[in-house]
């Protein structure tokens, strides 16, 4: 009987292997993220795309900076908006790590999944920090004059297969607009266009206008894969043991050149201990 | 060979890591150090098994037995459930080496980046995509 060469086992051992490790990361964004679906997208029985499920972000996608889609990752401020982004920078904690709803636009740039919940009448989306928002889409129009709130007054149509929400009247206090403390001021609107291309993804291109920070419109696109039957959201009390609130300093701490939050060359932990140096208890 | 797979693993598991995205509670580097990584010894005082971070405390003995508490901050439950690190996983009175960066602001605070359990087996603590420095396979 042969012996199979090792190279030709290398796969399978390295499959078995990668199964085994614990699944240090097994719900954020790995698995499945690079197929393409064969599966049209299902439809509900009213005949538009049926975006319920469970959605997760993909693999190598620029996540927490809405100006990711813009030459430079530079944003068009206004004087203003340059003085707001300088005070979430220097004064202002991150409203999210404080327990506040991060709001519209900024979950669509979070990396966090999220769950779709789809009636005729009612699209929800349900985040992992327990938040929710709902989207009427039964024909009305905004308000003269909403009350302000995190993710505005949000007004929902269809256009063809592509689900419109239009947003206005979001707060001016306690938002940061991304992780990476940019502004929005009460001038916000937002236009999101959901699609959902195959069984597989939805994509949104999220139009964002602010003319009192930001000289022009832009735009922030973004695709997500759907999750494994079995994923789904968890219990999430963000103020149950917020310890570190009081240890955080003010904006997001450093920014890396691709636009992410962290350091970029953090010095390295020391080795990993040896089992022979096993502290003795 | 085995060496070439492990090799391959750990290079796959890196790019894992390295790829999970910016998305956490708080960034890292709002509250801690990528400057000032460190280890602590200890044993576990209390343990908090709650959002939006679980926390172990641990007293830290020096040669002249004076005692230092240290909290050492972990992802949430749902994340570290989801790496196989359950709460009855460590116990108090248990022996942790922890390694991981020192708060900003200079208290008595690590994240606990790479954890060591009394049995040997060596854990992330991390909370996933907060920014932070990817934890080196072990």
């Amino acid at each position: 009987m042969r012996t199979a060469h090792p190279v030709r086992l290398l796969p399978a051992a390295l499959a078995v292997l990668f199964l085994s490790l614990p699944s240090a990361f097994a719900q954020d964004e790995l698995s499945r993220a690079d197929v393409k679906s064969t599966k049209p997208a299902p439809r509900t029985p009213d005949g538009h795309p049926d975006f319920n499920g469970y959605w997760k972000s993909i693999r190598g996608t620029i996540t927490g900076n809405i100006g990711k889609d813009l030459p430079g990752l530079k944003l068009p401020f206004t004087p203003a908006g340059e003085a707001a982004l300088q005070h979430n920078l220097t004064a202002t904690i991150d409203p999210e790590s404080l327990c506040i709803i991060g709001g519209t636009p900024r979950h669509n740039a979070s990396g966090l999944p999220f769950e779709i919940v789809q009636s005729p009448k009612k699209v929800v989306f349900l985040y992992f920090y327990s938040y929710y928002r709902t989207i009427p889409v039964d024909g009305r129009k905004h308000a003269a004059d909403p009350d302000p709130s995190f993710f505005g007054e949000e007004i929902g149509r269809w256009e063809g297969d592509t689900l419109v929400v239009d947003s206005i009247g979001f707060k001016d206090e306690k938002v940061w607009i991304d992780e990476n403390a940019n502004p929005h001021s009460d001038a916000l609107h937002v236009v999101e266009r959901w699609t959902r291309p195959d069984a597989d993804h939805v994509n949104v291109d999220t139009l964002i206008e602010d003319p009192k920070f930001y000289t022009k419109p832009f735009h922030y696109t973004r695709t997500w894969i759907a999750g494994r039957p079995d994923e789904e959201l968890a219990e999430y009390s963000c103020s149950e043991n917020n310890v570190d609130q009081t240890h955080l300093g003010f904006g997001p701490g450093a920014i890396r050149p691709d636009g992410t939050r962290g350091y970029l060359n953090p010095a390295p932990l020391p080795p990993p201990v040896k089992p022979n140096e096993l502290p003795k208890k | 060979m085995n060496a070439k797979v492990a090799a391959l693993a750990t290079s796959i598991l890196g790019v894992v890591v390295a790829a999970v995205p910016a998305s956490a509670h708080h960034s890292f580097a709002a509250e801690f150090d990528g400057n000032k990584p460190m280890r602590v010894v200890g044993t576990i005082t209390k343990v908090e098994w709650t959002n939006p971070h679980a926390y172990f405390y641990i007293d830290v003995k020096d040669e002249q037995g004076n005692v230092t508490k240290w909290a050492c901050e972990g992802g949430g439950p749902g994340a570290l459930s989801r790496r196989g690190w359950k709460k009855g996983d460590v116990k108090l009175g248990d022996t942790l080496v922890v390694d991981g960066y020192l708060a900003r602001d200079g208290s008595h605070l690590i994240d606990a980046r790479r954890v060591t359990l009394p049995d040997g087996r060596i854990v992330s603590g991390a909370s996933a995509g907060d920014g932070g420095p990817p934890v080196p396979n072990p």
